[in-house]
């Protein structure tokens, strides 16, 4: 395995980002794991200032949708980005050290935490790296900018689209954090446009970028569409960012942004429609007997939790579910839906470019199925278990607002426990497999790329030299 | 060809009889006939890359362009310019790839403030105008400000530290289900502090009016509880807060004691 110091261009410098990401998304996963432990167990295990549910589920934010969507948003703009524009990167020196910059500074902040006060938000951004985090990610799309203009090509890759919107939208929810609230809405207006942005549209944006080079390049497809294909981009990017208002339905926001984030909610559906049909016809296309089937099968998992997600973010605008899902692990339940859909694709785009970077082919022996098998279970019961917290406890809140004496606390809570208590400590286990998935997965990259058979094409290089 | 060569002069911006004269250059220059030239260009295909034998469908022809490794479409175009010389006259060919590079680049520049444009409505009309609006309402009304103590203040900072704000929300809405939570808060203006305490999820009830009701209303059985949750609930887990010092307590109980006064 050669790794430089020193990327000379973007193969080197996605190489890195390659081996960081199942680091960062293990260390995440293992967070989350302690986080929902310390929620339902709290009473049996020791409590102190680093170990306690509130200071996790901060730490979790930090690594979850701070550091792994940094390496995940570098790891695509590295490697796709001039895939996709057919060209080498323009001031590649530049973008290596402000990827490089963004994911060290995402780091920093979650190290950050350790550091006596320094404060961050419950969103997980500190005060003091906010600005630099602002600076770095400027300063890459205005890199990703000239290289598309350098580009001077009428059609662009549609990857390279995707990647650009990411971008921008992640610097955006950064400029959303760092606003100062002074009133009580803007607290939630910055919870709804920053979920909204740099959840729901930057992760979105990274999964379509990758599926559409999977679904072509992997299983020698031709794309069905290209105006399909833009109606997604156009329709994520414009649409997605204001579906997350509706969840503060009845909340202290104008009343027009509820309605329209309402309206735009189900408008969702026609870019969703022409993602599924694109990907499907595309995907019939492919060469079934050169297509590797583990690959598709993930590809097909990751589009299957992602229109998943989508629809339940469609549904979840009709008037009369909003004040039961509002405010509840319902909302959890779609972020954590993106992200599954966008863990699958990289886990398919990595294992897709270990041969192509590494030269070692991957065999899909046991340890890297029991990986991949554990996660798919893992969050197939993580989303179905936080569906059902979030429509119990959003039912029982409703019925435990006319149980009991409203001077007293708890009866209605007591109700909602009763029901949905089992399903937390359901979460703790839940978290286990993921980490230990996510473990395997980490140990069968590395073991892919130290031991696997060294692929043709490398053998052929080795001959000639 | 008349119909193709007007829908190319569409796609691309440019006049009939430019794209004519274009295409027959292009289609001496190549050996190819005119009509595979203007098929190349209305696919949007590299123009060096069109041949008589390599036809297929549209999407598919844009496909394979898309996936060459290393495209460099302008210096492919200056190569065939070079090529035409002989056959064509070099200035009017030549103005003509400069038109078209010209409307590749116009294109690339139209996505990229187009996308720029989506980004940048978002944040200033959904996000910042908003706001603007909300602050606007709370200057008309009165006594929109919120007094807290000072022991209350530290104690909304140890809240906000501690993440208590992750399960418990601050916020009433103007729904059935909140009714028993107390009133529906207005949009005063806060202290930092107390802003982040209000919160997006309730896995925990909202503690709004935390002060008002029984018994979290009282000191000692707060206090009991924060450190020791099993002590007097064995059915709800609550996260136990016994690391905190004696002081750091009594900040934070007394934060919790006001909630019922600053949430009117």
């Amino acid at each position: 395995m050669k790794l430089k110091i020193i990327p000379k261009s973007e193969q080197d410098l996605s190489k890195f980002f390659l081996l960081i990401f199942p680091i960062s998304l293990t260390l995440s996963l293992s967070i989350q794991f302690l986080r929902d432990a310390y929620f339902s167990f709290s009473n049996l295990l020791p409590n102190n200032q680093i170990f306690n549910y509130g200071f996790l589920d901060k730490l979790y934010n930090q690594t979850m949708f701070g550091l792994t969507i940094s390496i995940s948003l570098m790891l695509i703009f590295s490697y796709l980005f001039s895939k996709s524009i057919g060209r080498l990167l323009t001031f590649f020196p530049l973008i290596f050290l402000t990827s490089i910059g963004i994911v060290s500074i995402e780091f920093l902040d979650v190290i950050l935490n350790f550091v006596p006060n320094v404060k961050s938000n419950s969103l997980g951004n500190s005060t003091a790296l906010i600005i630099l985090k602002i600076a770095a990610l400027s300063g890459l799309f205005l890199f990703a900018s000239i290289n598309l203009l350098a580009k001077k090509e009428a059609v662009i890759f549609h990857s390279a689209q995707f990647i650009f919107g990411g971008l921008l939208y992640y610097l955006i929810s950064l400029l959303i954090v760092n606003k100062n609230q002074v009133v009580f809405s803007d607290v939630l207006l910055t919870n709804t446009f920053y979920t909204s942005t740099h959840i729901y549209v930057t992760l979105s944006l990274i999964f379509l970028a990758i599926i559409h080079f999977l679904m072509t390049k992997t299983f020698n497809s031709i794309l069905f569409s290209r105006t399909l294909a833009s109606i997604s981009f156009w329709g994520f990017l414009f649409l997605v960012p204001w579906s997350t208002a509706k969840f503060y339905y009845g909340s202290v926001l104008p009343n027009w942004l509820e309605n329209v984030s309402i309206y735009l909610s189900f408008s969702i559906l026609i870019p969703l429609l022409a993602f599924v049909v694109n990907y499907l016809k595309t995907i019939a296309t492919r060469d079934s007997e050169n297509s590797n089937e583990v690959l598709l099968k993930l590809v097909n998992f990751a589009t299957f939790i992602f229109i998943f997600t989508n629809l339940l973010n469609i549904v979840s605008g009709f008037e009369n579910l909003l004040p039961i899902l509002g405010l509840t692990n319902f909302v959890n339940l779609i972020s954590q839906g993106y992200l599954a859909s966008m863990f699958f694709a990289i886990i398919a785009l990595s294992y897709y470019l270990i041969p192509k970077l590494f030269g070692r082919e991957v065999t899909f022996k046991p340890l890297d199925n029991f990986a991949i098998s554990g996660l798919k279970i893992g969050y197939i019961l993580l989303l179905l278990n936080n569906l059902f917290i979030g429509i119990n406890s959003g039912y029982i809140w409703n019925a435990g607002a006319n149980t009991g004496n409203p001077t007293i606390y708890g009866e209605g809570f007591n109700l909602a426990w009763s029901l949905i208590g089992i399903n937390y400590s359901l979460s703790t286990f839940i978290s286990l497999i993921l980490f230990i998935s996510s473990t395997f997965f980490f140990l069968s990259l590395l073991k892919a790329i130290t031991s696997g058979n060294v692929t043709k094409v490398e053998e052929m290089v080795a001959s000639n030299e | 060809m008349s119909d193709l060569i007007n829908k190319v002069a569409e796609l691309l911006k440019a006049p009939a009889s430019l794209v004519q004269r274009s295409a027959e250059a292009r289609a001496a220059a190549s050996g190819s006939s005119v009509d595979d030239v203007l098929n190349s260009w209305l696919g949007g295909e590299n123009i060096t890359t069109s041949t008589p034998k390599e036809e297929a469908p549209v999407e598919e022809v844009v496909e394979t362009v898309e996936e060459v490794k290393e495209e460099a479409p302008v210096e492919e175009v200056v190569e065939t310019v070079e090529e035409v010389k002989e056959e064509a006259p070099v200035e009017e060919v030549v103005e003509t790839v400069e038109e078209l590079v010209k409307i590749k680049e116009e294109r690339a520049l139209t996505f990229v403030l187009s996308v720029i444009f989506v980004g940048l409505f978002t944040y200033f009309f959904g996000f910042l105008t908003t706001g603007n609006q909300a602050t606007a309402l709370v200057e008309e009304s009165l006594n929109n400000t919120v007094e807290i103590s000072n022991e209350a203040y530290i104690g909304a900072q140890i809240y906000s530290e501690l993440n208590c704000q992750s399960c418990h929300t601050q916020n009433v809405r103007a729904l059935i289900p909140d009714t028993q939570n107390g009133k529906v808060l207005r949009n005063k203006y806060a202290s930092e502090a107390v802003l982040n305490n209000i919160g997006n999820i309730r896995l925990g009830p909202d503690l709004s009016t935390n002060a008002t009701r029984e018994p979290t209303n009282n000191k000692q059985w707060l206090t009991r509880y924060l450190n020791d949750a099993t002590s007097v609930n064995r059915e709800i887990p609550h996260p136990k807060y016994n690391f905190l010092n004696e002081q750091d307590m009594n900040y934070l109980v007394t934060y919790l004691l006001s909630l019922g006064e600053i949430n009117e």
